[in-house]
C-alpha cells in the first residue's frame, strides 16, 4: 500500500509538469481548443480523484457520481446565476449539500455489496437528474444559463485562466488526497479493502470510514461540478445524466483505480480521446467499451498499474535507528474481571452453537478452551469479540457490559484476538498489517490526516517503529517488508499474532494458534504467549494441541455441544470422565 | 384506466423478460448484467433487419431475432464475462457496464439501426387495430405481447422443468461443485444460461416492438426498471421477477398518467432503493454488512 502510494507520489510532480507543458503549447500555438479540453479533463478529474478512492483504495462502487457533480453544478447556477451570488460561496455550498448527500448515500451503501451497491447507486444519479429536471427552479428541461465566470480577485477565470485554475484546483485536491491515504484514514481504507471483519476486530470503525468515503467522493464531485457550471456558463441535466456517471467509473478504470495518479491520467486521456476522436463520436464510445473490458480482463491496474510496474521494485525494508514511544496503552481496569460471560447462548436457526455459558476470567491468566469440531469455541470467541448478535445471555469484559456492541468499539477497550484461518490484510506488508493492528491507539482523524497536520505525520512514524519493534519481539523483521498473502503457513499465524499484540491488548483471544505449526515453531510459540501472560495480559485459547495445552493452561475449560461440561486446571480435566468421554465417545 | 393497465402490462412485458434474464445470469454466474436491456434493444433491432432486409414479417423476424439473441449471448459469455470472471464481483460489474457503451453507441453505426427509436410493423393487422370489448380498447399488439410473454414463459418452463440441459442448468446454478461432480459441465451451462438469458432480452425487446418501438438510448432504463421487478419479485424467484416486471410496467405507465412523464422514472427507481432496503432477506449476504 506505501509502495502504491509513493509510486502516487512521484508521478505526481510528473503530471505537473505535463499539465505546464501542455498549457504553454496550447498558449504559444494560441490553440484555444487544446485549452478547453484540458481544462474539462481537469474538472473531471477532480469528480475521478474522489471515485478512484471510492472504487480502489475502500472497494466500493459507485455508479451515481453525476449525481453529486449535479448538485454542484446546479448550486453554482442556481445561486449565482439567479441569485447572483458570487462563485465561491456557492462552490462551498455546493460542496457542502454534496458531502451530506453523499453521507446519507454512504450510510444506505452500508447495506449492500458489489453489484446490488452499483445498482443502488446508479438508481440515486437517476433519481438524481430526475429531480434537477422536474424542478421549476432550476429551470426544467432547459437548465439553467448565463452562468457567470468565477473570478479570482480581479481575473475572470475563462479561457486559459480557467485551465491553470482548475488544474491547480486538480492537483491540489490530488496532493490532499495523498496525505489522506497516506495517514491513519488510508490505513483503515486499506484495511476494509482487505478485509472488513478483520479491520473491525483491530478496531477499524469500517462503518464510519466507509461513509466518510461516501462523503469524500460527493464533496469532490460536487467541486467538480460547481467549477463545470461557471466554465461552462450553463447547466442542464443531460449534462448530468448517467452517462457522466459512466464516464467517470471509465476515467477510472482506465487510469487505474486506487490512489491519485490512475484517475488524472484516466481524466487525461479521456479529455484528449474526446478531443482526437469528436468526428467519431459513436466509433470513440464503443472503443471506450472495448477499452473497459480489456483493462478489467487484461490490467485490472490501468495505466497507473502499467506504470508502476516498471517504476517500483517490490518495497524494502526501512532500517534505521529505532527509538519507540510506547503506546497510550489502553489501561486494564484493576477492580474487575477482565472477562465474565453469564448465560450466552447462541442459534444459528435450529441449531444452538451456544447454550448458557458462563464463566469468569482472572487477569493475567492463561486459560485453554478446549473440545470437539463444532462445539462452539469459535462462536463463543466471536461472541466476546461483538460479531454476530446474541441469542441471550451477557458479555461484560473489564467490568463494562459489552453485549450488542460493535467489535471495534470491543477492540478499542484493549481486546486483541487471531483467528483459525488467519484473517491477515493480504494486499498489506507485514509491516502494515502490525501497524494496521495498533489502530486503536492511535488519534488523528480524516481532517489532520488530509492537511497532514504534524499529528497526524509525528503518529504515522511512531506507529511505523512501533510495529517494528512488535515484530522485533516475534522475530519477524526479516519479513517485515513481505506481502502477507505471500507468507508461509507458520508466519502468517505469528504476524496474525504481532498484529495483535501491536495495540498492547490486556485481554487476548488466540484461535488454534499452534495448528500447521512444526515443533520448533510451537515451542516459540509456547514462549510467547506466556511472556504475554507474564507481563499482565489475560489469555484465552482455543487449541487442539493437548501437549501444549496441558503445559501452559493456567485452568482448561472443555465445550461439547454450546456447553461447558469440564473447567478446572489442567489436570483435573484430562482425568474427568466427561471429558474422555466426548473426546473418545466412550460408551456411557 | 384499463388503458393505462394494458399499456403498463405490455411494457411491462418487457421489463419481465428482461428481469428474467437477468435472474437466470445472476443465478449462472453469481452476476448482475447491466447490459441486459441493451440486449433487448439490440434483440428488436435484430427484428427490424429480418423485416426491412429480408423482407420477413414480424413473427419470422421474432424467431430470427431471439436466435440472433442466443448467439450474442454465447459470443458475450465467451468474450466479455468469462475472461473477466477473475476480476472479482466489481471487475465483472463494470465489465457489464463496458459492455453497455459497446452495444449502446455501436449500434447506431450499424447501418439501417440508427440512433433513433424505430417502430416494428405489426404481429397481425395494423399496428394501431383495436378491439372494444364493454366499452374498453384494448389495442391488439398489446394483447399479442402478453400472448407472447406467455408463451415464452410455458416454453421455459417445460425447458427447465423437462429437459436434460435446462436440469443440469438448474444444478449447476445451484451447486457448482456438485454438478460438477455428477458429471455436468458447468463452462457449457453457464454459457447455454447466458445465451437463454440475452435471447429473452431478444425476444422481449421483439414483441413490444410493434408499441414501444425498437432501438434508442433507453437500453440502460429498461437494465434498471428490469432489475427493479427482479427486486420488488424476488430476485431468487422466476415467478417473483416476472410477476415484477408486470408491475412495474403497470405502476409507471399509473404514474405516467396521474403525474407526468418526467416524474414517473424518479418514482420507479425509488422504489428499486425502497426495495433493496426493506427485503434485506436473500439480497445481502447476511443483515449488516461485517457479519460474517
Amino acid at each position: 500500500m506505501i509502495a502504491r502510494l509513493r509510486a502516487d507520489a512521484r508521478l505526481l510532480p510528473v503530471l505537473g509538469a505535463i499539465v505546464v507543458a501542455f498549457g504553454a503549447y496550447a498558449h504559444l500555438t494560441g490553440n484555444a481548443t487544446f485549452a478547453q479540453a484540458g481544462t474539462y479533463a481537469a474538472i473531471y478529474a477532480i469528480a475521478a480523484v474522489g471515485l478512484s478512492i471510492l472504487l480502489g483504495n475502500v472497494n466500493q462502487i459507485s455508479v451515481g457520481q453525476a449525481g453529486f457533480f449535479g448538485i454542484g453544478a446546479y448550486s453554482v447556477a442556481y445561486c449565482t446565476a439567479v441569485q447572483n451570488w458570487p462563485f465561491w460561496p456557492a462552490a462551498l455550498l455546493g460542496v457542502v449539500v454534496a458531502a451530506l448527500v453523499g453521507l446519507v448515500l454512504g450510510f444506505v451503501a452500508l447495506r449492500f455489496r458489489g453489484h446490488y451497491l452499483a445498482m443502488a447507486t446508479l438508481a440515486f444519479g437517476l433519481i438524481a437528474v430526475g429531480c434537477f429536471h422536474e424542478t421549476k427552479a432550476l429551470g426544467g428541461a432547459m437548465g439553467i444559463g448565463d452562468i457567470p465566470f468565477a473570478r479570482l480577485g480581479p481575473v475572470s477565470l475563462s479561457g486559459e485562466a480557467a485551465y491553470w485554475f482548475a488544474w491547480a484546483v486538480a492537483l491540489l485536491v490530488a496532493a490532499l488526497s495523498l496525505n489522506l491515504l497516506h495517514g491513519r484514514t488510508g490505513r483503515a481504507f486499506e484495511t476494509i479493502r482487505n478485509d472488513e471483519l478483520a479491520a473491525e476486530v483491530v478496531g477499524v470503525p469500517t462503518r464510519r470510514y466507509k461513509i466518510f468515503a461516501f462523503a469524500y467522493a460527493g464533496a469532490l464531485a460536487g467541486l467538480s461540478g460547481a467549477i463545470y457550471a461557471a466554465y461552462l456558463g450553463i447547466v442542464v441535466s443531460e449534462a448530468v445524466s448517467v452517462a457522466l456517471s459512466i464516464d467517470l467509473l471509465l476515467m477510472v478504470v482506465l487510469g487505474g483505480s486506487g490512489g491519485v495518479s490512475g484517475a488524472l491520467l484516466g481524466a487525461a486521456l479521456i479529455g484528449f480521446l474526446d478531443i482526437a476522436g469528436h468526428q467519431f463520436e459513436n466509433w470513440r464510445e464503443v472503443a471506450y467499451g472495448v477499452l473497459v473490458v480489456l483493462v478489467v480482463v487484461v490490467a485490472p491496474g490501468g495505466l497507473a498499474g502499467l506504470l508502476r510496474r516498471r517504476a517500483t521494485s517490490p518495497p524494502r525494508a526501512e532500517r534505521g535507528p529505532v527509538s519507540v514511544v510506547p503506546a497510550t496503552r489502553v489501561q486494564a481496569p484493576a477492580a474487575s474481571l477482565p472477562l465474565a460471560v453469564d448465560g450466552v447462548t447462541k442459534r444459528f436457526g435450529g441449531l444452538v452453537a451456544l447454550d448458557g455459558v458462563s464463566f469468569r476470567l482472572q487477569p493475567a491468566t492463561l486459560t485453554s478452551l478446549i473440545g470437539p469440531n463444532g462445539a462452539g469455541k469459535t462462536t463463543l470467541f466471536n461472541a466476546v469479540c461483538g460479531i454476530g448478535r446474541l441469542s441471550a445471555g451477557r458479555v461484560a469484559i473489564g467490568g463494562v457490559d459489552v453485549s450488542g456492541w460493535q467489535p471495534h468499539r470491543i477492540a478499542a477497550l484493549g481486546v486483541g484476538r487471531t483467528f483459525q484461518n488467519a484473517r491477515l490484510f493480504g494486499e498489506m506488508t507485514v509491516l502494515e498489517n502490525v501497524v494496521a493492528g495498533a489502530f486503536r491507539t492511535e488519534r488523528s482523524d480524516p481532517a489532520s490526516d488530509l492537511f497532514a497536520l504534524p499529528r497526524s505525520r509525528r503518529e504515522r512514524r511512531e506507529a511505523n517503529d512501533r510495529a517494528r519493534a512488535t515484530l522485533a519481539r516475534l522475530g519477524l523483521e526479516h519479513v517485515a517488508a513481505t506481502y502477507a498473502k505471500d507468507l508461509p503457513f507458520g508466519d502468517r499465524r505469528r504476524v496474525e499474532l504481532a498484529r495483535a499484540i501491536a495495540a498492547d491488548p490486556w485481554l487476548l483471544l488466540v484461535d488454534e494458534p499452534a495448528a500447521g505449526l512444526n515443533a520448533a515453531e510451537r515451542t516459540t510459540l509456547h514462549e510467547d504467549l506466556l511472556r504475554l501472560r507474564d507481563a499482565g495480559t489475560t489469555l484465552l485459547l482455543i487449541e487442539h494441541d493437548m501437549r501444549l495445552v496441558m503445559a501452559i493452561s493456567d485452568r482448561v475449560m472443555v465445550l461439547e455441544f454450546g456447553r461447558t461440561i469440564a473447567d478446572g486446571d489442567a489436570s483435573s480435566v484430562r482425568n474427568d470422565p466427561a471429558v474422555i468421554a466426548a473426546y473418545l465417545g466412550t460408551a456411557s | 384506466m384499463i388503458q393505462l393497465l394494458v399499456a403498463g402490462l405490455t411494457v411491462g412485458s418487457g421489463y419481465a423478460l428482461v428481469a428474467l434474464g437477468i435472474h437466470i445470469i445472476l443465478r449462472a454466474t453469481r452476476i448482475v448484467n447491466f447490459a441486459q436491456g441493451e440486449f433487448s434493444v439490440v434483440g428488436g433491432l435484430f427484428a427490424l433487419t429480418f423485416v426491412q432486409v429480408l423482407h420477413a414479417n414480424s413473427w419470422f423476424a421474432l424467431i430470427g431475432a431471439t436466435l440472433c439473441g442466443f448467439v450474442l449471448g454465447l459470443a458475450f459469455e465467451r468474450l466479455v464475462l468469462r475472461p473477466a470472471a477473475r476480476s472479482g464481483e466489481i471487475g465483472l460489474t463494470i465489465a457489464t457496464i463496458g459492455t453497455v457503451f459497446i452495444l449502446l453507441y455501436g449500434h447506431a453505426l450499424v447501418p439501417g439501426w440508427g440512433s433513433l427509436p424505430q417502430p416494428l410493423p405489426a404481429f397481425s393487422g395494423e399496428a394501431s387495430d383495436v378491439i372494444t370489448a364493454g366499452g374498453v380498447a384494448v389495442g391488439v399488439q398489446s394483447l399479442w405481447a402478453f400472448a407472447l410473454l406467455l408463451v415464452a414463459l410455458g416454453a421455459l418452463y417445460l425447458f427447465f422443468e423437462r429437459t436434460y440441459y435446462g436440469k443440469a442448468i438448474r444444478a449447476a446454478s445451484n451447486n457448482p461443485l456438485g454438478a460438477r461432480l455428477v458429471g455436468i459441465d458447468v463452462r457449457t451451462t453457464g454459457a447455454i444460461s447466458v445465451g437463454l438469458a440475452i435471447a429473452l432480452a431478444a425476444y422481449g425487446g421483439t414483441i413490444i416492438g410493434p408499441i414501444a418501438l425498437v432501438g434508442g438510448a433507453g437500453g440502460v432504463a429498461i437494465t434498471i426498471k428490469g432489475f427493479v421487478g427482479a427486486i420488488v419479485g424476488g430476485l431468487e424467484s422466476p415467478v417473483g421477477c416476472v410477476a415484477g416486471g408486470l408491475l412495474v410496467g403497470v405502476v409507471e405507465k399509473l404514474l405516467q398518467g396521474v403525474f407526468s412523464y418526467g416524474v414517473a422514472d424518479p418514482i420507479v427507481y425509488s422504489l428499486l432503493l425502497l426495495g433493496l432496503l426493506l427485503r434485506p432477506q436473500g439480497l445481502f449476504a447476511a443483515r449488516g454488512a461485517i457479519r460474517d
